[in-house]
């Protein structure tokens, strides 16, 4: 049994990298530009950059790029694989559905990884930051980027094509500029604050801060907790559309 | 008699909107046989095959497949059946070759074993100049056979073809009605859904029609055209008197169309001959009895519509 699922995951991997290998590079590129231009772009906005600003920038802009991988790019060519028909047909091959989600994740996540990296050096250059890297920075990232995918999956699973379209569109949207990513809470509307106690963005963001920073007063479990949640519920949602019959 | 691989019985499906896309369908499906499902657009054919394959649940009714419930246990109908949907399979980004040879090691084919046999489909179905082409850019025929190799690779005991000759050129149709025989002599359970009726006669053992939702005829090609009448067609201008043999006329334009006994036909082409050069004398084909069968449901209908 656990042969066979591995087995189905290992060629579902290939089969998912098959397909996706001319688009797959080109999002890369297009991630690692975001996170790269974030700190190069908001840097000209913001002229004066205190060393607070510049740590939130710097560690908000591989965050965003994880959300935009996650939660926009995903999505968007999981909409198509429905367009198309893929989704349909990978409904019929006989492999456990949880090895069919683990190889879209999988897929993700290694395409989200350059596109961080990338970001973070350049913030590190730009900025002339050190950073004191926590081990637990690897359990943040991979925790960020599975929520980010599994929220972004559990949308373009249970959401028509279009709508899926439209709404990662807004998401990105408020993710760079009404989340606190790249600057504190304290600066949103009390409103906004309390939304963001439920959405996981600045959960997302504060996590990877926290681990590549180590701040003195230890790293809080709070993100952890919140992102686990959201990232059952997405797996939920997720697995429940994979295997509903009409 | 062969194994039963397929039994269902009394299955019915309702969607949410009202709409009774299958209505107390029975039908037993046989190793080393090639059934053939038959039906107007929207007859229920896709949803019966579906509700096998386990895409969509049964209202009612009961299905097994080789003695188990595929309802229940979805994971093992997608073991061993093998589906090719209606819709094109996804080809974007790969390979016809690699699509196939995917396919069919996720079917848990070997790997030695798939490359062969996706060679040999590829030969057989005259398809090789495209093996290495991108596939999303051939043609739709093309696709279609990628499809169908796709689902034949490694074959599940059940194999499920939901209209394989789409689009497909009347030579490669050859080519794959031959592939579906070979698959059946294998001891392979074949249900095909197609609106090619008259090659499908030649190639299925078991034909099911549906009409609206029902199974109304079942049986051999030649157990259901057999009994019906025979049709002379007549190419003439001009009016000639019905002879009484006939039993029906049907005209159009300067063609006409009668149907008879098939114990009238020496006496109908001997009347033919006397009147024309030109005629022909068919005995009732599968797609008549299906034409007759389908026909006769709506005609049903238009009858209570006027009274």
């Amino acid at each position: 049994m656990v042969r066979f699922w591995f087995r189905s995951y290992a060629l579902l991997v290939r089969w998912t990298a098959l397909r996706l290998r001319f688009v797959l590079p080109l999002v890369l590129i297009v991630q690692s530009f975001l996170a790269v231009g974030i700190v190069v772009g908001f840097a000209y906005l913001v002229p004066d950059l205190d060393p607070a600003t510049a740590l939130y920038l710097s560690t908000g802009a591989p965050t965003l790029g994880l959300i935009t991988i996650g939660m926009v790019m995903a999505p968007q060519l999981i909409a198509l694989s429905k367009t198309e028909g893929t989704f349909t047909y990978n409904r019929t091959l006989p492999v456990p559905r949880t090895a069919v989600l683990a190889a879209d994740l999988t897929t993700w996540l290694v395409t989200g990884t350059p596109g961080l990296l990338l970001g973070l050096l350049t913030a590190v250059l730009r900025f002339d930051l050190h950073l004191r890297v926590s081990p637990v920075v690897v359990g943040a990232v991979l925790l960020v980027a599975l929520t980010a995918t599994t929220a972004g999956f559990a949308l373009a699973y249970a959401a028509p094509p279009a709508t899926t379209s439209l709404a990662t569109q807004a998401l990105v949207f408020v993710a760079l500029m009404f989340s606190p990513i790249n600057f504190p809470a304290e600066r949103l509307p009390d409103w906004l604050q309390a939304a963001h106690r439920v959405l996981p963005f600045q959960y997302m963001a504060q996590a990877v801060r926290e681990s590549l920073t180590s701040p003195p007063g230890g790293i809080a479990a709070l993100p952890y907790a919140v992102l686990g949640a959201w990232c059952l519920a997405g797996l939920a949602i997720t697995l429940r559309v994979m295997t509903r019959r009409p | 008699m062969r194994g039963t691989v397929l039994n269902i019985n009394s299955l019915t499906k309702v969607y949410p909107d009202g709409s009774r896309a299958n209505d107390g369908i029975t039908l037993v499906v046989r190793a080393g046989q090639v059934t053939g499902l038959l039906g107007h657009n929207g007859a229920g054919k896709t949803t019966l095959l579906h509700q096998v394959v386990g895409l969509v649940r049964p209202t009612s009714g009961r299905i097994r497949l080789l003695g188990r419930d595929p309802v229940a246990d979805p994971a093992y109908a997608r073991t061993v059946c093998s589906f090719q949907p209606q819709s094109h399979a996804p080809l974007t980004g790969v390979t016809a070759r690699q699509a196939i040879e995917i396919v069919g090691r996720i079917r848990g084919g070997g790997r030695r074993a798939v490359q062969s046999r996706t060679t040999e489909l590829l030969a057989a179905l005259d398809i090789e100049e495209w093996a290495d082409a991108p596939a999303e850019r051939l043609s739709g025929g093309v696709r279609r056979l990628i499809a169908f190799c796709m689902a034949i690779v490694t074959p599940g005991r059940l194999v499920m073809l939901d209209e394989p000759t789409n689009d497909v050129d009347p030579v490669r149709r050859r080519l794959l009605w031959e592939r579906i025989r070979t698959l059946a002599a294998a001891g392979h359970a074949v249900v095909l859904v197609t609106h090619n009726v008259a090659e499908a006669e030649r190639t299925i053992d078991q034909v099911v029609v549906l009409n609206h939702g029902r199974v109304v005829a079942t049986g051999s090609p030649a157990d259901l055209a057999a009994g019906h009448e025979m049709r002379l067609e007549l190419a003439r201008p001009g009016g000639i008197s019905t002879p009484e043999w006939c039993r029906a006329v049907h005209r159009d334009g300067d063609r006409m169309t009668m149907t008879l006994a098939a114990a009238d036909a020496s006496r109908a082409v001997a009347w033919a001959l006397a009147h024309t050069a030109r005629f022909a004398l068919h005995s009732a084909g599968l797609e008549d009895v299906y034409i007759r069968l389908t026909d006769s449901g709506e005609g049903d209908r238009g009858a209570v519509l006027v009274s």
